[in-house]
């Protein structure tokens, strides 16, 4: 068996705002192994990028991590200092944003930021510190690297300004890159171009990574695990394949029933009943129980626990086998 | 960054009103450090209008006092000391007055919570103060004088550089290019240095250009009052006061005196006007988020 290179246990982080706590992230598990690809995926607001922020304990001051560990090369991160913490982030993980149009200072140029990347955790000169930021512009598929290493970032693309942000947080080698909805502010053409980038580098760096996204299909395509979070909280966990042929929560059968197929005659396309609950007034319960279309009386007052149903698959919820009927008399009826 | 440089040189220099302020201002520039060549001291202390005539009425140019003579003083005399005046005071009381705004700003816009509140009350009892009565009141209790004045200016002049860089430090916190500095490891001192400063440096910058020129027409005004410089001392704003009593003319002669008004008053106007360019310039120039 691997030994996972992260792995976060019963995560919470809760934020302390003027109208009460937000649970942004109640409890979530996964375990992240080197060279794979896992995927974090929900609905916005459901805690996904919380959960990363929380990773590399960059949260605004009012966001606490109240429970739970985040072992990391058997440091647990929770515990440690901001002195030593501050060493690992961009070294040992990094992250990619959303935006690549707001994530890179507008007042320095590329290279001079990369460049800073690189001499604040390798013992390296700016000389060679900015031919390093040349090569990996080359490396990240920017052409005439030694132009652009020189210009602002508002003179390049969107495209361009997301390559330019991954050779930023590769400039250390990292062992865990977090890709937060890294193509999500792209082009469907440059979209693909840059999660086959970052699949090319994960093979040759074998980092692994952590891949934060809504989009179902970016998930199919890229990840290896996938962890589906709810309202702050995992509630599927299992690896890719499992989760898209026999998925076992309701959220994620609905997630999945939402998806616009080729191969059926659809006249309208599914969706999951309601909204997702306002993080200041959770349901009781299950947190999914009003949209939930097997949900019953149990599922208004107890909570479920996250559990391994089968083999390496990991459930939050109390009749997910009604979900697997479900699925059968679908199979059925499609016959 | 070297063809950057040159960039902004040649916008400056296809931009006529930046070449016009600055122009104006190597202009004042070369008469302050050419002032003793261009009138030579004749007393013990230079910023003292030397004594031509013990006649109190205005004489009009002259071959040898070619702005004219008011008070019994050579106003060419006071206009070219003068100048050195204005950049003293200007450049004195704006520096120190937008260290002392930035400091406090920054803190209380970095740290937030209570010591933001307690700065920014503080800041806004001050602003509540009408400035040139804040300052008169000042000036009288400490005594009359220059440094008088500036220190009055000074107490008086911080608020909008405080609540100018709180305010931009308040919104390019949450820029995710912070956050994306943090998660890259670079310590809390340095995003504030290196990621946030950068960043709202400019308007304060291009403020505190503008504010120099404004500065020298409000201690004109206090001078103008009789609060500010001491009598005879090479000041615009003395000098107008000089002219204060010959303001109407003579009976049938309303512009009799334009001299006394006219060359100090011009020189004011230019000067203010010359740092007004000069900031509207740096802003087109040197905010990169303005950069096309």
């Amino acid at each position: 068996m691997k030994e996972p290179i992260l792995s976060v246990r019963n995560l919470r982080t809760y934020f302390y705002t003027e109208d009460g706590i937000v649970k942004a992230v109640d409890g979530v598990d996964f375990d992240v192994f080197q060279g794979e690809t896992l995927g974090i995926v929900g609905e916005s607001g459901c805690g996904k990028s919380v959960t990363s922020l929380s990773i590399l304990r960059i949260l605004d001051e009012k966001g606490r991590i109240v429970e739970g560990s985040i072992v990391f090369d058997n440091v647990d991160l929770t515990k440690i200092s901001e002195e030593s913490m501050r060493k690992i982030r961009g070294k040992d993980i990094a992250m990619i944003f959303q935006e690549p149009m707001v994530a890179l200072n507008p007042v320095f140029t590329i290279g001079e930021q990369i460049v800073e990347a690189i001499v604040l955790h390798q013992k390296v000169d700016e000389t060679t510190a900015k031919k390093m930021a040349v090569d990996l512009l080359r490396k990240v598929g920017i052409p005439e690297p030694e132009k652009r290493v020189d210009e602002y970032p508002h003179e390049l693309s969107g495209g361009m300004r997301q390559r330019a942000m991954i050779a930023m947080a590769l400039s250390c080698k990292p062992k865990i890159l977090i890709a937060d909805e890294p193509t999500t502010a792209l082009d469907v053409t440059i979209q693909a171009q840059i999660m086959e980038l970052m699949k090319q580098l994960q093979r040759e760096y074998g980092m692994a990574i952590i891949l934060i996204t809504h989009d179902m299909g970016v998930i199919a395509e890229n990840a290896d695990r996938v962890v589906v979070m709810y309202a702050g909280k995992a509630v599927e966990y299992t690896d890719v394949k499992t989760l898209f042929n026999d998925p076992k929560h309701p959220y994620t059968w609905g997630l999945l029933h939402a998806i616009p197929r080729l191969d059926i005659e659809q006249t309208r396309l599914y969706n999951i009943p309601g909204i997702v609950p306002n993080p200041l007034k959770f349901p009781t319960g299950c947190k999914f129980h009003p949209r939930c279309e097997f949900a019953e009386e149990k599922c208004k007052s107890e909570e479920p626990e996250l559990k391994e149903v089968v083999n390496g698959h990991l459930v939050r919820c109390f009749f997910w086998e009604k979900v697997e009927q479900a699925k059968k008399k679908e199979a059925g009826d499609k016959q | 960054m070297r063809t950057e440089t040159k960039r902004m040189i040649k916008r400056l220099l296809r931009n006529p009103s930046a070449v016009l302020g600055f122009s104006l201002l190597i202009f004042f520039t070369v008469i302050a450090i050419g002032a003793p060549l261009i009138c030579p001291p004749q007393s013990y202390d230079p910023y003292m209008i030397p004594i031509v005539t013990w006649d109190k009425t205005p004489q009009p140019p002259s071959t040898e006092h070619p702005f004219g003579v008011i008070d019994g003083r050579d106003i060419f005399y006071g206009v070219i000391w003068g100048t050195r005046t204005a950049f003293k005071v200007g450049l004195i009381v704006t520096l120190t007055s937008t260290i002392i705004g930035l400091l406090i700003g920054s803190v209380a816009g970095y740290f937030g919570g209570w010591l933001d509140e307690i700065l920014m009350r503080i800041t806004d009892v001050f602003l509540s103060i009408p400035y040139i009565l804040a300052a008169i009141v000042v000036t009288a209790f400490l005594g009359m004088g220059l440094n008088k004045v500036m220190i009055s200016l000074i107490m008086f002049g911080w608020m909008a550089t405080a609540r100018l860089i709180r305010g931009n430090i308040l919104q390019v916190r949450e820029e995710q290019y912070v956050l994306a500095a943090r998660a890259l490891g670079v310590n809390d001192y340095l995003v504030i240095l290196k990621h946030v400063l950068p960043n709202t440096i400019f308007p304060v910058v291009i403020q505190a250009t503008m504010r120099i020129g404004s500065l020298v027409i409000t201690a004109a005004a206090l001078s103008f009052l009789g609060l500010g410089a001491p009598v005879g001392y090479a000041d615009w704003g003395s000098l107008l006061n000089f002219a204060r009593n010959w303001l109407l003319g003579a009976s049938g002669e309303a512009f009799k005196y334009w001299y006394a008004i006219v060359y100090p008053g011009v020189a004011m106007v230019l000067f203010v006007l010359a740092w007004n360019l000069v900031g509207d310039a740096l802003r087109d120039v040197f905010d990169p988020r303005l950069r096309g």
